[in-house]
């Protein structure tokens, strides 16, 4: 017998729908009895892989070797039998059955050939509870439990059906620390009694914190192996962010003659059954002729941010001011009236209507100058889709559904619409995630435009290189606060190593104005 | 009043079999607006297969697969075609009623009301002791055997749906598909077996009206498809529950027939009286979950 429990080999995945390759060539190793936390930001490739390993994705190529023995997983019954389970990220439970129910569900204890011996059923999950030092009542009502005692649950359930090798999507996403700290030791006991564990995540301290080797994916590809113990949380954060590569936009300097347009003050957003606030005290102001980038890891305040920015999140405390009027309250609709332009993060369930055609996505946010008596000027609209498709180069026509496009050519449909919408301040999120680098670099160009003709360009990103080669200010988030303000010179020398610090939050804020 | 009880009985016989057969598809997930089509297709093929068989046993069993069939066909455009379900139920609706017309015209040559007065009566099993019990021994006895036979298939189904595997799956499916997905296990397999259940209980509710009549009626369930959607959700989708909703209806439709004799009153206010009995007690259940709600927190 090997120590190995898993090899995945050249597993090559290709999502239909986008066309975006999230598994290229990728290779894995998961040994016996040990934590393997698979790591890389959003969009890295680490959940696909983890569903091809359990049966849920079909992979284009590749292969899977389990315990030594070549296997081929078509569906979650096979990984299951094969030993291996999975914790989604969200929950699989059936909140009206009881935690036995849940468990036992698909896999259930017989009384005879037609009746399920719901006796049996409890005692059975109450061994797999008590034998790994969970604290679940079996006949308790899954409805009835708290986040942390759910995803207990959903490890019992993986547990009942005997997996050696278990599989957590993102597990400390939902809990509070004590639960992610009882969690911990859960999965060390685990260990201990020989189970492998793989872990999805993107937080560096748990990485640290838990696993005896990571994995660490980026852009599709598998970037290496590595023993934790060997690497700190400056050069995960380098590996998962990716070596410098200079984008080499040609860039005018940084021009000086700016007025505020956007200010947010002591701004907070607390969610009500979280303890610790998603946003906290954000105060900064946007300006005329400058690129203001956001920087920070997923789950530190940027998305709520997004959200903020968009309209679609209240917030619960401070004020924003959009040209010296207070625009705290105002919803999506009402910002857009007043000219906010955006391109969101998720550019395929927020920035589009992905049946719709392009010529449709695109009079999307002012339809009203496109009718004339409640009635759609067809041949208008027609000519503005194609006069914007030239523009952009769209490689696609007017009357195509839009969600037929590739994921850089949506992208540039989206700018199109929202950049005709900007009246003085636009936001981008993420606004290259997922594109290739020509596509990238295009949306990159037309913000450097946007800049130079005078907006307020707001950008929002994980991606460091994208932060650091365009920005004329950085703000970096920790935590739902803004923890470095960088600027002029010292923009000019921070390096990616440093930014990663105070994105850690392992430095206080320092004072970077001049 | 022993008379109204009896037939109250015997009335919500069809309404109770329809309701039973929907809440199957109810649980798995589907809102089956279909009962009506499947019930009136069981109706016509069954009395044809008992003229055409000479045996009622063979024509409620041959009813039972035709309607089967046209269940199939809604299974698969829904759930493998992925249409979508109240179209689909609605499609059918529209088809069972042209189909069975167009069927009684080419088999008997008439659009109309069809008489068969081959087929006899159905029996009536008189149960000894609990027919000498006042009050509930005409109220339970001396009914046809579909009454029976309905109550062992309601026990048979509240046994299927909470106590076997098949029955956590199906109602997992209609609570929490993805946690079915994620096992491995198809929703779809699951609605599929349960749109075939609902069109055989149809297929006998159906049985039972023309049987009872020994005649067809074009579009002879008049909406009984319909009440019995109404009888899922006023029973809270359990089998109990099922049984007293299809009382009170049937209640209300024997009284409306028994108040015709009776009463001085117009005919239409009445016969109306069903269905203010559907809205009164939607409005009454409503109000009673609300409250419910209210002590839970």
């Amino acid at each position: 017998m090997s120590d190995t429990a898993v090899t995945m080999h050249d597993i090559v995945k290709t999502y239909r729908e986008t066309g975006r390759c999230a598994n290229d060539h990728v290779d894995l190793t998961v040994g016996r009895g040990e934590i393997l936390c698979l790591a890389g930001e959003n969009g890295a490739g680490k959940t696909t892989l983890m569903k091809v390993l359990y049966g849920m994705e079909k992979p284009e190529s590749g292969t899977i070797t389990v315990m030594g023995k070549r296997v081929k997983i078509d569906s979650p019954l096979d990984a299951n039998r094969l030993g291996i389970g999975m914790v989604h990220q969200h929950f699989m439970l059936v909140d009206e059955y009881t935690v036995a129910q849940n468990v036992i569900l698909g896999r259930e204890p017989m009384h005879n050939r037609f009746t399920i011996d719901a006796d049996a059923a409890k005692r059975l999950v109450d061994e797999v509870i008590h034998a790994h030092g969970f604290s679940i009542d079996p006949s308790a009502r899954v409805g009835s439990l708290t986040v942390g005692q759910k995803q207990q649950v959903e490890i019992v359930k993986m547990l009942y059906r005997d997996v050696d090798i278990l599989i957590l999507d993102e597990p400390t996403a939902v809990l509070t620390e004590q639960e992610t700290a009882s969690l911990f030791g859960t999965l060390r006991t685990l260990r201990d009694t020989g189970k492998s564990l793989i872990l999805i995540t993107h937080k560096l301290h748990e990485i640290k914190a838990i696993s005896d080797r990571v994995a660490i994916m980026r852009q599709g590809r598998m970037v290496g192996h590595y023993e934790t113990a060997s690497v700190d949380e400056r050069e995960l954060a380098g590996l998962m962010m990716g070596k410098s590569f200079s984008p080499a936009i040609g860039k005018t300097p940084y021009g000086r003659k700016q007025e505020t347009v956007l200010r947010f003050a002591q701004v907070s957003v607390v969610r009500r059954n979280q303890g610790r606030p998603m946003l906290k005290d954000v105060s900064f102001v946007a300006r005329t002729g400058e690129i203001l980038g956001f920087a920070g890891v997923g789950g530190n305040g940027l998305g709520e941010l997004e959200s903020v920015l968009a309209g679609t999140l209240p917030i619960s405390g401070g004020t924003i001011t959009h040209r010296g009027q207070d625009i705290s309250k105002s919803d999506a609709h009402r910002l857009r009236e007043r000219g906010l332009a955006y391109v969101p993060s998720d550019r395929l369930k927020v920035g589009s209507a992905l049946e719709a055609s392009v010529s449709e996505n695109l009079i999307i946010a002012a339809r009203k100058r496109f009718s004339r008596h409640g009635m759609m000027r067809g041949k208008h609209i027609m000519q503005h889709a194609r006069t914007l498709i030239d523009t952009y180069s769209v490689q696609g026509t007017a009357d195509m559904p839009i969600g037929t496009l590739s994921g850089g050519n949506i992208q540039k449909v989206i700018l199109a619409r929202e950049i005709a919408q900007y009246r003085d301040y636009i936001v981008f999120s993420e606004p290259t995630w997922g594109l290739d680098i020509a596509s990238s670099k295009f949306v990159h160009t037309q913000m450097i435009a946007l800049r130079d003709a005078g907006a307020s360009v707001l950008l929002l990103s994980s991606n460091l290189d994208e932060i650091l080669s365009l920005s004329d200010r950085v703000l970096i988030f920790s935590r739902g606060s803004i923890v470095a303000e960088l600027e002029g010179e010292r923009l000019h020398t921070v390096t990616k190593e440093e930014m990663g610090a105070y994105m850690l939050g392992m430095h206080v804020r320092e004072a970077a104005h001049e | 009043m022993n008379a109204l009880l009896h037939s109250a009985v015997a009335i919500m016989t069809p309404l109770l079999l329809a309701a039973m057969g929907g809440l199957f598809t109810e649980l798995s997930g589907m809102l089956n607006i279909a009962l009506e089509g499947l019930m009136l297709m069981g109706a016509f093929s069954s009395i044809v297969f008992t003229y055409l068989s000479g045996s009622m046993i063979w024509g409620v069993l041959l009813g039972i697969v035709a309607t089967m069939l046209l269940a199939t066909l809604l299974a698969v455009v829904t759930l493998n075609l992925k249409s979508n379900v109240f179209i689909t139920g609605l499609a059918t609706n529209l088809l069972a009623s042209g189909l069975t017309i167009v069927l009684s015209f080419r088999l008997f040559g008439n659009k109309g009301v069809v008489v068969f007065d081959r087929i006899g009566s159905l029996p009536r099993w008189d149960i000894p002791l609990v027919s000498d019990i006042p009050v509930l021994g005409a109220m339970i006895s001396g009914h046809s055997p579909f009454v029976y036979l309905s109550w062992v298939l309601l026990a048979l189904s509240s046994w299927v749906l909470y106590k076997t595997p098949f029955g956590l799956r199906l109602r997992a499916a209609g609570l929490h598909e993805k946690t079915l997905v994620s096992l491995g296990l198809s929703p779809s397999a699951y609605r599929f077996i349960a749109f075939l259940v609902s069109a055989f209980a149809c297929a006998i509710a159906g049985a039972v009206l023309t049987l009872n009549l020994g005649a067809f009626v074009p579009n002879i369930t008049s909406g009984k498809g319909w009440i019995a959607l109404v009888v899922i959700f006023l029973g809270q989708k359990k089998p109990l529950g099922l049984l007293g909703a299809s009382l009170v209806f049937g209640f209300a439709d024997a009284f409306s027939n028994y108040a015709q004799g009776a009463w001085n009153v117009p005919a239409d206010f009445i016969l109306a009286i069903p269905y203010l009995f559907t809205l009164l007690a939607m409005v009454i259940v409503s109000i009673h979950a609300d409250w419910k709600e209210r002590i839970k927190r």
